[in-house]
Order: structure tokens, then sequence, then C-alpha cells
């Protein structure tokens, strides 16, 4: 006897209706973007919703311009969607183990700028490169 | 000054400011905390100071130790394991006897007042704590001193926090929990049986970046992970909504993935983060593998009735039924007859009325 | 004693002694009323169509000409909180699995939605009827203690069973054990109190419908 033998599966395809609020929340929050320049960020794991729903959701928001590969501590994955402004974002850490989920609503992802410390000290750098050639 | 921050110390093992803003958001995640907590926390994270931590092993089964170092490296826990500084953990420590006992208080001595204590596993009274002794010294002897010099502690598994196993009915070695024992103290209860690795760190993130306790619910356990039951998150919740419940654990119900109240699930009445944190590194938890929740992060939980009875189920056999039937039948049959009698007595002392008597 | 504890008992020795108390209350009252036996009515019965038992039971459950109008608020949210509870009672998945824990039976429930949402209504319906006999001076007049109590213990069940699955007030747990303790109440007094009608509403009907038909009246 194999696996698949065995009648039992592991419930996957039943869609709740959970995934539905995703949207008219992403919908609020891109109303919000407008009209004072703040998104917001919903946490995706943090949701009952069955791999079914996590799917249609993503069907839903479907497929922007945008991807941007991040290589911190593990894969980090941000895809526009098909709505500008709405961002599915996908951390995953070193195994390649998605560790959290968000869509954020923003302009551009705050993950993607740089912070002025980091800026500051990347200067730092650069200008005693640059003495050094000189 | 600067070098002793946790930022810069994971600085220097490579670890950028994107990853640990990731790391947080993940932890916010995890802890249930609104999504734009992760930053904040990142901030105060990034500038707090590693702290020395002393953990004690009583009446336990090293399950507890075994989920924490499991948790994956370079994972968030893994990481926080590098902004503390472990001084004392028997199971991964490498000394051992004297050497051991040494390290025990010498931590205890620098840090007075500073540390933070982890107890894992029940304080067993019986026999004046002979049930269980380490270095000749009781564990009710052991936690008393080093607790006096904790700045709060962390009761881990739900031996340490409510006596877990060990005071299951009829607790043979008199087990209670940390805070039968200490009451002076901060007690911080993470229960579980075990408890999820992420809820450890993301007490111990909390303690370092705000310098005090999460806020905690009436059982002493951080609200951030035990603010909501197992079957408020639960992904099968909308079937138990629909009434849609498996019967048996091989039946149509049960391969569609149906709730798991009917056969047993105490997820309604256990407050833990397992239907949002899972476990094994995300893949499964015990509900999404067809197994109802045990309840092991609730007091008394191997005492609650069974674990394969429906909550909605009598706790125990009912069996004062059969007594009380036959007493019933007993008592009305005797009231009915007193009645019965009162009433031929009636009808025996009724006198007839006459023509005669009326025109008396 | 923690609220897992307090669940526990409402669960295990609790539920015991109650369902033991209402059993043994029950079987008493029943043998008792019916134990009382009546005088064999001689007189040839008189037969007027419309004049027995069952008519009665029939009669007595839809408003006599003009009180429909005169009291709605006693027929309707009678009507009203009596079949919610029964649907409550009967048809909430979880009760169905008490039953069935207890003496093997089942049948199929209402989806909980559905059931929140006849709890609401009954629990209105009960407050309304409650107003009712508070404003009317007659209803006020001929209620006491026994009255005002038999309807917080039927209310209370009902109420704390919604808060706990609406996880308001307090933790679901403390709520749920409250509910199941409130129930017990229930079940304890039920026999001694008014709320026996359950198990003899009908019987009396019968009773006094046959009584009178037998005289070939019809009430």
């Amino acid at each position: 006897m194999t696996l698949p033998d065995i009648p039992v599966a592991a419930a996957t395809g039943t869609l709740t209706g959970n995934a539905r609020a995703v949207l008219g929340e992403v919908a609020t929050l891109l109303d919000g973007l407008l009209r004072t320049g703040e998104g917001g960020l919903i946490d995706i794991r943090g949701l009952p919703m069955s791999p079914a729903d996590r799917q249609w959701l993503l069907e839903q928001l479907g497929k922007g311009e945008v991807e941007i590969l991040m290589d911190i501590g593990g894969r980090s994955r941000i895809v526009e969607t098909g709505l500008p402004a709405v961002w599915w974002i996908e951390h995953r850490n070193e195994h390649g183990v998605l560790a959290s989920e968000f869509v954020q609503v923003a302009y551009v992802p705050e993950l993607i700028s740089a912070h002025p410390d980091d800026v500051e000290s990347g200067l730092e750098a650069l200008r005693s490169r640059i003495s050094e050639l000189s | 000054m600067r070098a002793n921050r946790i930022l810069d110390t994971l600085a220097g093992q490579g670890i950028t400011r994107r990853a640990f803003l990731k790391y947080c958001a993940t932890l916010a995640s995890l802890m249930a905390l609104p999504p734009s907590a992760g930053k904040a926390f990142a901030d105060a994270l990034a500038k707090a100071p590693r702290p020395s931590v002393i953990w004690l092993p009583f009446q336990e089964c090293t399950g507890c130790t075994e989920a924490i170092t499991r948790s994956h490296s370079p994972s968030i826990e893994g990481m926080l394991f590098d902004m503390i500084s472990l001084d004392y953990q028997e199971t991964l420590m490498a000394a051992a006897g004297h050497q051991a006992e040494a390290a025990l208080h010498e931590a205890i001595q620098r840090n007075m007042g500073k540390y933070l204590l982890i107890v894992d596993g029940s304080v067993p009274l019986g026999l004046d704590g002979a049930y269980s002794c380490i270095a000749g010294r009781s564990n009710l002897e052991t936690l008393k001193e080093v607790a006096a010099g904790a700045a709060a502690i962390v009761a881990m598994g739900s031996c340490a926090a409510y006596g877990g196993l060990p005071k299951a009915n009829p607790n043979p070695t008199g087990a209670v929990a940390v805070s039968d024992v200490i009451k002076d103290k901060p007690i911080i209860n993470i229960p579980g049986c075990p408890p999820i690795p992420v809820v450890m760190t993301g007490v111990l993130a909390h303690f370092l970046t705000f310098g005090g306790l999460p806020e905690l619910d009436r059982l002493g356990r951080p609200k951030a992970f035990y603010g909501e039951t197992i079957h408020d998150r639960c992904y099968r919740r909308p079937f138990y909504d629909q009434g849609k419940f498996a019967k048996t654990f091989d039946d149509e119900g049960a391969r569609k993935g149906w709730c798991l109240f009917e056969l047993g699930c105490k997820g309604p009445v256990t407050y833990n983060a397992c239907a949002s944190v899972k476990w094994n590194d995300g893949t499964s938890w015990p509900v999404e593998s067809g197994h109802g929740c045990l309840g092991c992060s609730e007091p008394d939980f191997w005492d609650a009735g069974g674990f394969y009875k429906a909550l909605s189920m009598p706790a125990r056999p009912l069996k004062l039924e059969p007594a009380a039937i036959a007493a019933g039948v007993v008592a009305g049959a005797a009231i009915a007859a007193s009645s019965r009698s009162r009433k031929s007595a009636a009808k025996a002392a009724h006198e007839t009325t006459t023509l005669a008597d009326l025109e008396k | 004693m923690n609220e897992l504890q307090f669940l526990t008992w409402v669960r295990g020795p609790g539920l015991d002694a109650a369902v033991a108390i209402f059993l043994l209350g029950t079987v008493w009252r029943l043998i008792e009323i019916y134990g009382l036996g009546r005088k064999k009515d001689l007189a040839a019965p008189r037969l007027t169509p419309g004049a027995s038992g069952w008519h009665t039971i029939v009669r007595r459950s839809v408003p006599p000409e003009g009180m429909f109008k005169q009291s709605p608020v006693t027929y309707v949210g009678g009507y009203v909180f009596h079949i919610g509870l029964a649907a409550i009672v009967f048809l909430f998945a979880p009760h169905i699995k008490l039953v069935e824990g207890l003496v093997g039976l089942s049948w199929p429930g209402l989806p909980s939605q559905i059931v929140d949402l006849v709890s609401v209504v009954t629990l209105a319906a009960m407050v309304v009827v409650l107003v009712d006999r508070i404003k009317r001076p007659v209803k006020r007049f001929l209620s006491g203690f026994e009255d005002w109590f038999t309807w917080a213990v039927t209310f209370l069940p009902v109420l704390t069973g919604w808060l706990a699955v609406q996880h308001l007030l307090l933790p679901y747990t403390t709520m749920l054990a409250l509910h199941i303790l409130s129930v017990e109440v229930l079940l304890v007094t039920l026999p001694f109190t008014k709320l026996f009608h359950a198990f003899t509403v009908f019987g009396s009907r019968w009773y006094n419908g046959t009584v009178n038909g037998h005289k070939g009246v019809p009430v």
C-alpha cells in the first residue's frame, strides 16, 4: 500500500469565504492611501484562510509589473499585484520555508527604501574610498 | 556602549537592517500584533542590551527544551538566542556537576536583580521536595534561591505554569506551579506541552525591547499569543459555523477537513497561537493534521474530561441517574398513595345529606 | 478553581447532580399527578362536535375570538420565544451532541448563524413579554415570585449561551461554564415550579377537554 492508496487528503480545496473580507480591507486601505498618503499592512498568516482561500485571493489581486527579490536571511519576494500600490510580500527563511506573508498597500513598500543611518554609513564608506583613490 | 546593542551584535554577524526588519515583521505577525508593530518592534529591539538568562529544569520531561532547540536556525528563535546570554541551562551547557553549579552561582552574583529566570517543570512539594533534586537540593530550595535575584520569571511549559502532567489527578508528588511558590516576582506563564518556541522568543523580545512584561491575561499568559482561542483562529472554523463535523477520524467529514469539535477538540476553550503560528517551521499543527486540540496550554488539561469527548458532552459518565429515577418512583408512589388514602379517608368521613337535613 | 476546572465540574459532577434531580423530580411529579386518579363520571357522555381532549389541545393553542387584539404581545411574544427556545435547545449542533452523548439519539442541526439569529430573537421576545408583564396592571397583579424567578432561570441559559458563542463579556470558557451551570439550575428547578408545564401542558389540556367533552361542553 502506498500513500495515494489512502483516501485521506489535506483539506485544501474548500473556499471558506474569508478571503473576500481581505479584498474589502484592501479597498479601504487604498482609499486611505489616496486621501491621506497612509496605506497599511495586512497579515495574511494571521487570518483563518484555507490554502484555497489564499489562492483565490492571489488570483483576485492579479499580477502587476514589478517583482522584487531580496536575499536577506532567506529569500524575500515583493510582487506588485494587478492593482497599483498593492504589494504581495513573502518572507522565507534560509530553508526556503514561508515565514510570513503580507499584503501591503503603499506607493513603494517600506522595506525597499534605504534607512538614513545606512545611507550615512554608505556615504562614509564611499568618501573614504574616494579619498583612498586620490 | 554601542557594541552592546542587539542590532550591532547582529551586524557583526552579517545580519543587515533589512533582514532585521523582516524578522521583526515576522515576529509581529507571529505575536498577532498589528502588522505596523513590526517596525516599532525593530526600532526598540535594535537598541536593547543583551540580558543574562538562567534556565532551571525541575520536574519535567525536557520536551520544552527540545521544542525550543528544534526551532531552526537562524530563525527568529535562533536570532534571539544570540541576543541573550544563556548562562545556565543543564541540557545545553557543556559544563556539568560542580562546574555547572559554579556557573549558576556566578551568573546569579554577577547579574543580581537583573537576570531573567526561565523555569520548566513543576515543583514537587511532597516528602519535603525529595521527588526532584539537583545537586543535592530540592527544586523548592533552588527555586527560592534563584528567584530571589531575578528581574522576572518565565514559567516555561504547562508544568511550570500550572503544574501540568505531574499535577494530574491524584498528583502523587504534590506538584505545584512556580506561581504557587514564588509570590513576590513578576511571573510570565508560557504554557503548552510543549509551548510554541516563538512564544518564548516573542516574550524575550518583549522583555528586551520594552524592558518589562508583556500584557498578561488572568492566567499569567501573554495576551499577544494567548489572547484568542484556537477555535477563533482555526481555518476549520467555518465548518463549525455551518454545522459540518467529522464524526470519526476516517469518515467523509474527516477527509473533507470538517470541524473536529465532535471528536473532542478543545479548541473553543484553549487559548494559544497554534492556529496562526503552527509547528515545525509553520508546516502544520494538530487540527490541520486531523486531530482535535488537547487544550495543552490550559491548567489541568489532563483532567478536563477526556481528550476525545466533545466539550458539550458530559465530562464523566452520569452515575446518579438510576438511583434518582428509582427515588423519583418511590417518592411519587408514596405521595400518590398518601393522596389516595386521604381521598378515601375524606370519602369515608363524608356524611350523606338527606332531605330531612335540608329541612332542619 | 480556574475556568477549566469550573467547566469540568459543571460538565461532570454538576451535570450528574442536576440531571439526577431533574429525573427524580420529573418522575416523582408525573407519578404524583397521574396517580391522583379521578372519580369515574357515571353519566352518559354527551357528544357535541368540537368537544374532546384533542380539540382542546388544538383550540388552546390558538387565541380565542378577540383575544389576539387585546393582548397581541402575549401571543406573539409567547409563540416566538417558545418556538425559539425549542429551536435553540434541539437544533444547535453542540446540544444535539450532548443528547447523543447522554442517550445515543442524534439528528441534523441548524447552521450556527441561524441558531444565533434565533437566540437574539428569542431573547428579545422574552424581554418584551417581561416588560409587558411589568407594565400591564393585571398581569403584574397576577405575578408572584415564582413568575419572575422562572422567567429568569429560562432567560439566563439563552443569554449566557449566546454571550458564550459571541465571546462577549467574559472569556469563552467561563461563559460556557456559566451557561451550563444556568442550564443545570433550570433542570433542578423545572420539576418543582410552573416550568413543569413543559411536561403537563398537553396532558392537562387533554384532561380538561375530555372531562368537559363528556358533559358536551367544548372548552
